[in-house]
């Protein structure tokens, strides 16, 4: 059997009460495993962003568990929680969303520090992420000097950087043109395969799906799965 | 730190503007403090100096030294009570110098001539009993009207002739120089006022504790025991000097509270999506606040430096004779009260940056 990296079990998130109560996640379950790079696709206010943030211990569920590599993060404090986001996950935001007065070496540095990891060891690895990711050349630029794509592929170094369970990405590709944003999922996928970790994407990028194991479907705030699309 | 720094290289324009604002505020409340307390002392310095733990008053007077009327037998009384305590006569006249016209604005003190109230002397000789003429000169008439011992002073109220023995130095009242006159001399000088034709003084000047001051009220009638500092408050314009002026110190502190606590609110709210992704990645909201006020720590920490160091240029330049004293004390108190309203100023931004949730990176595009 295959090792659960995250577990949605029954989860439902719940917006409001009364009369303007919205349910944003109704009764979802769902699991992602080690090596897999799972696509979530959904009209806009589906409950992606509701689904990838409760993943991401940025949300509590209203009801049902989530497990992370198999840590039960119901209940947990909000310190607590911003310590699992810290360890256990990695993010990759629509619009790199990097710090704009770090350089790219400052910016997987950063996450060292939050984390207390030795620097010298934060060093190497920052320096495997970055010619891993061909971004060597740049490691001393700001993002303003980077090119959109540059800037994701440093988000998604400082994604590694704490050396994650679970990828969480929140449409990547949003502001890239289709073939740079080709390329950056390709470098995720490569990474999530390699590493035996797991990515969740959020995406209505249609293109990048063949570059994913599975896509689910989300509607309304139910999961559908489907196959993969060649 | 790590982020503090790095913004503030980052956006150097920025930083460098709003120090420059701490800069010119700090400046300008060191210089109006320096001038305050520069006038404080032009105005009554020789209540200030004065080697002496408090002043018996009149009653009812408003602690007004010019004012109060004191009878000998209350020196006497006093001095029974086993206190010391020296008689002390004040009037503000002017007097001229023999063979000339021009008149100066005077302040007599008259006291016992080896009573603890005579100043120290750094030119000439002191008061002496033997020479009832002999005085003593504050040096700002030395400085200003090229007074030299041995010139003869004429009081233009009672006609007396007073002889320069001697310079003294920090004594003046209410902005006039001070010059020190022995007792016998004064009741020469207040025949011209008393019609009684009996010497009386103003104030008795005592050293001692609270225990003295106890002792002396309560033995006394109608006299009021005052420390030095009430009686220099009650010196005729010194309120008004230094209301004026410490109420334009008042609002520099807070207008410095507000123009970083507006800046740095401004700056962070254009950063609340920022601090949502760093909440989201990890940054815990104590490393955040610890950042901001490194940041503005640092800002004022150096502003005010540049602020105090910019005071002491700008006072080279200032002419010679505006009152211009600025004390160490004064410097480490003022500068540290600056920070503390700096950082007093960034709890606004703090507040905001509690509240930032880290959701708030998630599905935004901007």
């Amino acid at each position: 059997m295959m090792e659960e990296k995250l577990l949605f079990q029954e989860i439902s998130k719940v917006y409001g009460d009364g009369n303007t109560q919205v349910t944003a996640l109704d009764h979802v379950t769902f699991g992602v495993q080690a090596g897999e790079f799972v696509a979530v696709v959904g009209p806009s206010g589906s409950g992606k962003s509701t689904f990838l943030s409760i993943a991401g211990a940025l949300l509590s569920p209203s009801s049902g568990s989530l497990f992370l590599n198999g840590q039960d993060l119901t209940g947990l404090s909000s310190k607590q929680m911003t310590q699992v986001r810290l360890n256990h996950i990695g993010f990759i935001f629509q619009t790199s969303n990097l710090v704009p007065y770090l350089t790219v070496w400052d910016q997987l540095m950063l996450i060292a520090k939050l984390a207390k990891v030795d620097k010298k060891q934060a060093g190497e690895k920052a320096d495997q992420l970055l010619s891993r990711l061909g971004l060597e050349k740049r490691k001393h630029h700001y993002p303003e000097a980077l090119s959109g794509g540059e800037r994701q592929r440093v988000a998604i170094a400082r994604a590694w950087m704490n050396d994650p369970e679970i990828i969480l990405a929140d449409e990547p590709t949003a502001s890239l043109d289709s073939q740079r944003g080709r390329t950056v999922v390709e470098m995720l996928s490569e990474e999530v395969h390699a590493r035996k970790k797991a990515a969740i994407m959020v995406t209505h990028d249609e293109r990048m799906l063949d570059l994913c194991d599975r896509v689910v479907n989300i509607m309304d705030g139910r999961l559908i799965e489907k196959t993969a699309t060649a | 730190m790590f982020l503090a720094v790095r913004e503030m290289k980052h956006s150097k324009l920025r930083y460098l503007l709003i120090g420059f604002i701490m800069t010119l505020i700090t400046c300008l409340v060191f210089i109006i403090s320096g001038l305050a307390s520069g006038l404080s002392s032009d105005n009554g310095s020789s209540i200030q100096n004065m080697n002496a733990d408090y002043l018996v008053l009149e009653s009812d007077v408003d602690t007004r030294l010019d004012r109060s009327v004191l009878s000998e037998e209350i020196l006497d009384e006093i001095q029974d009570l086993n206190v010391d305590a020296v008689p002390l006569g004040q009037q503000m006249t002017s007097v001229t110098r023999d063979g000339m016209d021009q008149k100066m604005d005077v302040t007599f003190f008259a006291t016992d001539a080896d009573g603890f109230l005579v100043p120290s002397v750094v030119k000439g000789k002191g008061l002496d009993a033997g020479h009832p003429g002999h005085v003593l000169v504050d040096e700002k008439l030395k400085r200003e009207e090229g007074l030299k011992i041995g010139d003869v002073l004429k009081d233009e109220i009672s006609g007396e002739k007073l002889k320069v023995a001697g310079f003294t130095e920090g004594q003046t009242f209410s902005h006039t120089p001070v010059i020190y006159i022995t007792n016998e001399k004064w009741e020469k000088i207040q025949q011209g006022f008393s019609k009684k034709g009996k010497a009386v003084v103003n104030a008795i000047a005592i050293q001692g504790g609270e225990d003295t001051v106890d002792k002396v009220e309560s033995s006394l009638e109608n006299v009021e025991v005052v420390s030095k500092e009430e009686a220099l408050e009650s010196i005729p314009s010194y309120q008004a000097e230094q209301t004026s002026l410490n109420m334009m110190i008042a609002f520099l502190f807070v207008i410095a509270a507000f123009v970083l606590a507006v800046f740095f609110y401004v700056i962070t709210l254009q950063k609340t999506q920022q601090f949502g992704v760093l909440k989201a990645l990890g940054a815990k909201t104590g490393y955040l606040a610890g950042n901001l006020i490194g940041q503005v720590i640092l800002l004022s920490v150096i502003s005010i430096g540049m602020g105090v160091g910019c005071t002491f240029g700008i006072q080279n330049l200032f002419p010679e004779g505006i009152p211009f004293t600025i004390s160490n004390q004064m410097l480490v108190q003022y500068s540290l009260l600056l920070l503390a309203v700096a950082v007093l100023g960034s709890l606004l931004s703090l507040f905001r940056v509690v509240k930032v949730d880290a959701i708030e990176a998630i599905g935004r595009v901007e």
